[in-house]
């Protein structure tokens, strides 16, 4: 029996360089991802850092591989107190460049059998890509709203 | 066993009834299907035909469901690569709505659902259109949220 995997590709009108940015610079992530602050431009063997609106840490990875702006490997375990105990799974972006744009393929694999994580990963990619798109070609992501209750459960969680 | 399948998830900054006249509109859809287009009404039992530009049938079927600017379905049989056609029909569902575009995060776009399942046995079909979905769908959001696409063949 094969073990889940997701896989999403997506087009963007921008150069690899420009979704490379995108995709590891905080300052741009906090525009499309739901509000997080991501640092993924370390060097393998460094750390992929992640924070949320609340300024709560939520992800301390290891980046695995990183060869800009071509290919990004890090590893996956959320630090909030509701997720599921599950060891830490891998995401690799490969970016491509596609007739002047990108072609850009995320694939999130070793997961445990019947992980509860690759249901929520499942849904989340394809939010966070499209915002991601919609960020380097229009200038806005899909903002969320975060409301004062949303507010209140990120600073907690 | 589950049949072959498909799906793909995208979120767009428009509205349902937008989207739904891009997924309709015989002019709308040749700028963002690389000039193939659908000449149909779009309603529950009229054939429907994919055609190239210079005229010939890519795929053909009908439409089993419609209803705007919610849920279309489409029976769906791939007409000019005789190892896709020999796999026979299968069934697209596309499914709009204006959802939260994650739970918990709050803010709402438009959620396209593309579930392609086929109804027959094979691996070759459903390899096709997984690489044709992507390119489609990002170059129909690029339409409806810039106004243009982003490749055009």
């Amino acid at each position: 029996m094969t073990r889940p995997a997701f896989v999403y590709v997506t087009y963007i009108a921008a150069p690899p360089e420009k979704v490379w940015a995108a995709l590891t610079k905080p300052d741009l992530t906090e525009k499309y991802w739901f509000g997080y602050r991501v640092e993924a431009g370390a060097k393998a063997g460094g750390r992929m850092t992640a924070f949320n609106p609340a300024g709560r840490k939520a992800h301390d990875d290891p980046i695995i591989e990183s060869d800009p702006p071509r290919r990004l490997v890090y590893g996956w375990k959320p630090l909030y107190k509701d997720l599921p105990d599950e060891k830490p799974s891998r995401v690799t972006f490969v970016l491509e460049p596609f007739k002047d744009q990108t072609r850009l393929t995320v694939t999130h694999d070793e997961f445990e059998q019947g992980s509860r994580m690759f249901g929520m990963i499942s849904k989340g990619w394809p939010a966070v890509l499209s915002s991601l798109k919609s960020f380097l070609e229009t200038g806005r992501g899909l903002e969320p709203t975060w409301d004062e209750e949303q507010q209140k459960r990120a600073a907690e969680a | 066993m589950s049949k072959p399948s498909f799906v793909y998830v995208t979120y767009i900054r428009t509205t349902p009834e937008k989207l739904w006249a891009a997924l309709t509109d015989p002019d709308t859809i040749r700028k963002y299907w690389f000039g193939m287009t659908a000449e149909c009404d779009f309603k529950a039992g009229s054939p429907w035909a994919l055609r190239f530009a210079d005229g010939r049938v890519a795929d053909s079927g009908e439409i089993l469901e419609a209803d705007p600017p919610r849920r279309l379905v489409i029976r769906w049989r791939n007409e000019f690569k005789p190892e896709l056609k020999a796999e026979g029909s299968s069934r697209c569902t596309f499914e709009i709505e204006l959802a939260a575009y994650y739970p918990d995060f709050g803010g709402k776009a438009v959620k396209l659902t593309i579930h392609h399942v086929l109804e027959g046995e094979g691996d070759k079909f459903i390899a096709a259109v997984s690489g044709g979905w992507p390119k489609v769908v990002s170059n129909l959001k690029s339409l409806l949220e810039t106004g243009d696409v982003a490749f055009k063949e």
